[in-house]
């Protein structure tokens, strides 16, 4: 890490032929891993990341650069270089840093560091066995738990410097079933922003465990998922991934400054039917995708994006905001000081409703039940999304019927969002990795049952029956 | 700063280590992309990253870093004694003492590296004005980008093997929406290669701005079975996933579609696919990241599985010689090819379509991370394309998904084109592929 005196330095050199925002990003991170696989522990390893990022802003222009020899010589050196790219005088007078420690959010009771290999290895093993034992047809299984451990100092041409500390863990469950050629798989992984406490007091592994184990069996003897266009009842904590992808995306400012989403330009307008409100919350304690700063050094915030259906506000950094003429709103992230930071996404999910899922199921003549999702993707230009389904049923007279798989779901989230019928009251979130152009950043995905009046489901079913 | 290797190595013998290997790769790039006529955004970087891996009792440990000091070496053995340690499994640990021979050449081109950035600006301005041009249905160019990169990768170990390999190349992307109405439809187009007189401006631009133009107007098709071609592109990321099952490990752990399935024909007699590392162009590869020699091979041929792809690990396991297929994943290397070929057909493209009365060309295919299983093989993906109509390609197609098993799929090839595309993204010099029914799922 830098001095303040150093750091001072480095940001005038930055300055000095014309940017109007330089800003220098140093993260330090070691993180490790250990996978069991049918029983035995497989790999383990350990990885650090060490490196700096700079950036320096000019109106709606940025420069990037990083190296991984974090001393004074050598990012003055780099600064030098992309400081180039401008040919002006000084705007920006820089004549002193004041040092801050970020406030933090999440506590972790016993941090990793103080847990030993073995603590981790047998806590695995109790869940990997129940996943073994589960069904003879279960052929492959794996459960494995990574936790890092990283320091981050922000110094930037506002005058802060700020240093930050954070501990994040995830364990993942997942097994390979098989029988007469057929193979299924399925996973689960929940995570969070603290220390071990979290799996050994919050996650009942062999909870975890039984269910990835008899979903993949369940699956190994389901029927090919059906096609055509039907009413879609999306199961609470992962089926987060819908609003995740078909909104979540195209409210960043990455794609929203730029004219380049299909909601830029509609704060204040009806966007999704009245039963949606929706929020992004990087401050939850604990939570995966929670953070005390975003990557920019702003505070994170709970952010609400839509009321009632009415669109709210979206995911704003700093740099994106200009030309938005906004301010940031604590979004910023990037995966690692490799990569140059813009909006994301951190807790997002869909507020509680007056619905009971039992009343969602009730109220379907016929539909898909999409209990849980396997991840998706969405072009935010034109609004056209997909998902994956993972654990999906048949509902028939308002009854949940037999599962099916293969199931596979489109739509453009403008006409998707407005075609939220039911909403109940049973919020979830659950942990997941998204990725975009600053790279992977863990998210959570949340909310509670919902019904889609009509979505295209893809399968290879044939039509329906 | 650079890694005191000698002394990794030696402090690896006082620590009773059997074997132990580092991998030091060095990346560069200079970057750059601009909206609206100005530049928006350039970076440069110049990392380092050191893998170091270690036999203890058998028992491999391993450990990744990208700070280099003083104290790295001792970090190094420290954290390998840590995560060897712990491990359990019986496989064989390898580090590999050196093939006989190795087809080494050099493909680093330092001309490549034109430190130029001003004149790529000026290229890409260039490239936004011809888009903009291109029709008047193009409605906004969202991105136009360049980057020019140099991988520097070496691989020693204690048993004295010394390999090494650069590389750089370019890269051109753009991206563009096409507007008519109220429908907006985005193309993409990018461009790779070694070789610096190799990019063609008015064929980046046309192709980019085609991509867009070409889906408006599209609609759904009705959901039903359709014979259905794929282009190139969408041919070979689906071939990529079949793949996955000739992974030795797959084999060996009861996991792959074609376990016991050695020297069968386990696809269409039409289907040969060869792993060609050596030839001279971006993904040239004649060494594997367990520093094994690699060789042209036929993987399958005439539909015929020749054979399956393993590292030193499952090499051992099976009895037989490593494949030159490792990659490395930590400790653990995992097998896939490098560079492949499909063999092509004898028909032109064209000459496929016409047999079609009514079927579907994909050029499109999204969610591959959640709508594909490649253990089972099904797969149900969106995907967009044009209908083909009396053997004609008629209107554009989107928001619809393509439902199969690769296994079925790709025995029920019905003809592959004698146009062959290099496909950047799968590695993969491929035709067009003819199937001769698949479900689609639209309205």
């Amino acid at each position: 890490m830098l001095s303040k005196a150093q750091g001072l330095r480095i940001l005038q050199k930055g300055l000095l032929t014309g940017a109007d925002y330089a800003e220098v990003f140093i993260e330090d991170k070691i993180s490790q891993n250990i996978v069991i696989e049918n029983g035995k522990v497989e790999t383990s390893s350990i990885n650090r990341t060490f490196g700096a990022g700079v950036r320096l802003l000019k109106g709606y222009q940025s420069v990037y650069g990083y190296t991984n020899e974090v001393n004074e010589k050598s990012i003055t050196k780099l600064i030098e270089s992309l400081s180039k790219s401008f040919n002006e005088k000084p705007c920006v007078f820089l004549d002193n840093l004041t040092k801050k420690t970020a406030k933090s959010l999440s506590k972790s009771e016993i941090p990793f560091d103080k847990v030993s290999d073995e603590e981790v290895i047998k806590y695995l093993k109790s869940g990997e066995k129940i996943m073994r034992d589960f069904d003879k047809r279960i052929v492959r299984t794996n459960a494995s738990l990574s936790h890092q451990h990283s320091n981050i100092q922000i110094i930037n041409s506002k005058g802060m410097m700020i240093m930050d500390e954070k501990e994040r863990g995830r364990c993942a469950l997942s097994c390979v079933a098989a029988d007469n050629g057929k193979i299924e798989t399925a996973f689960e992984g929940p995570g969070a922003s603290a220390g071990f406490e979290f799996f050994l007091n919050k996650v009942n592994i062999k909870e975890v465990a039984h269910r990835v184990a008899s979903n993949a069996i369940m699956m190994l003897e389901a029927k090919e998922c059906p096609s055509g266009k039907m009413p879609v009842i999306i199961g609470n904590g992962f089926g987060g991934t819908l609003f995740h992808e078909a909104c979540g995306h195209p409210l960043e400012a990455s794609a929203v400054s730029k004219g380049l989403s299909v909601f830029a330009n509609k704060i204040g307008q009806q966007i999704a039917s009245p039963v949606v409100s929706a929020i992004d919350d990087g401050t939850i304690p604990n939570g995966w995708g929670s953070n005390n700063i975003d990557d920019e050094g702003n505070p994170t915030q709970k952010t609400l994006l839509i009321e009632n259906g009415i669109l709210k506000n979206y995911l704003i950094d700093d740099f994106n905001g200009r030309r938005m003429g906004l301010k940031g709103n604590g979004a910023c992230r990037r995966q690692s000081y490799r990569f140059e930071p813009t909006s994301r996404m951190s807790n997002t999910f869909i507020c509680n409703g007056k619905s009971t899922p039992e009343e969602i199921v009730k109220a379907t003549k016929f539909g898909l039940y999409a209990k849980s999702l396997a991840g998706g993707s969405v072009n935010p230009v034109t609004g056209e999304f997909n998902f994956g389904c993972s654990v999906a049923y048949i509902v028939r007279d308002g009854k949940i019927c037999e599962p099916v798989r293969g199931a596979s779901i489109i739509g453009t989230g403008q006409d998707i969002l407005m075609k939220i019928d039911m909403v109940a009251n049973d919020l979830e979130r659950a942990q997941g990795m998204c990725g975009a152009a600053s790279g992977y950043c863990p998210v959570d995905v949340g909310q509670p049952t919902i019904r889609v009046s009509e979505m295209t489901v893809g399968g290879n079913g044939g039509e329906i029956k | 700063m650079k890694l005191n290797e000698q002394k990794f190595f030696e402090l690896a013998k006082e620590n009773k280590f059997e074997s132990a290997d580092l991998y030091i790769k060095r990346n560069y790039s200079l970057s750059t992309s601009i909206f609206h006529g100005e530049v928006d955004s350039m970076t440069e970087h110049d990392s380092l990253l050191v893998t170091a891996r270690g036999i203890i009792n058998g028992k491999f440990g391993s450990v990744t870093t990208e700070a280099v000091d003083k104290n790295t070496p001792n970090f190094l053995i420290s954290s390998i004694k840590r995560t060897a340690g712990v491990i359990e499994n019986d496989d064989p640990s390898i580090i590999f003492k050196g093939s006989e021979k190795y087809h080494k050449k050099s493909v680093f081109n330092k001309a490549v590296l034109s430190g130029n950035i001003q004149e790529k600006v000026g290229i890409l301005l260039e490239i936004e004005q011809k888009l903009k041009a291109f029709d008047k249905r193009i409605d906004e160019v969202v991105s136009v980008g360049y980057e020019e990169s140099m991988s520097d990768e070496k691989l020693s170990n204690s048993y004295g093997l010394k390999l090494a390999s650069k590389v750089a190349d370019y890269s051109y992307f753009a991206e563009v929406t096409a507007k008519e109405g109220d429908e907006v439809r985005t193309g993409f187009k990018i461009f790779a290669s070694i070789d610096p007189n190799e990019f063609n401006i008015d064929k980046f631009v046309e192709d980019c701005a085609n991509d867009a133009l070409g889906k408006l107007g599209s609609v759904q098709c009705k959901s039903k079975k359709y014979p259905v071609v794929f282009t190139p592109e969408c041919a070979s990321i689906l071939l990529r996933h079949l793949l996955e099952s000739i992974d030795a490990e797959e084999v060996q752990k009861h996991t792959s579609l074609f376990e016991g399935k050695l020297n069968q024909q386990i696809v269409s007699k039409k289907l040969t696919v060869i792993e060609d590392p050596l030839q001279k162009n971006l993904f040239f590869r004649y060494f594997d990241d367990e520093g094994v020699a690699t060789n042209k091979k036929a993987i399958i041929k005439n539909g015929v599985l020749e054979t399956y792809l393993y590292t030193l690990q499952t090499a051992k396991i099976a009895g037989v010689e490593p494949t030159g297929n490792g990659y490395r994943n930590g400790s653990k290397a995992s097998a896939d090819s490098a560079f492949l070929t499909v063999k092509p057909g004898r028909k032109s493209k064209n000459e496929l379509f016409s047999e079609i009365k009514e079927g579907i060309l994909i050029n499109d295919l999204q969610g591959l991370h959640s709508g594909m299983n490649s253990h089972s093989g099904n797969f149900s993906l969106p995907c967009a394309g044009f209908m083909i109509r009396d053997g004609k390609i008629a209107e554009p197609v989107a928001l619809i998904t393509v439902a199969d098993n690769l296994v079925n799929m790709f025995s029920n090839i019905k003809g592959l084109s004698k146009e062959t595309e290099m496909v950047i993204r799968t590695t993969t010099q491929c035709p067009y592929i003819y199937i001769s029914k698949m479900a689609i799922s639209g309205k």
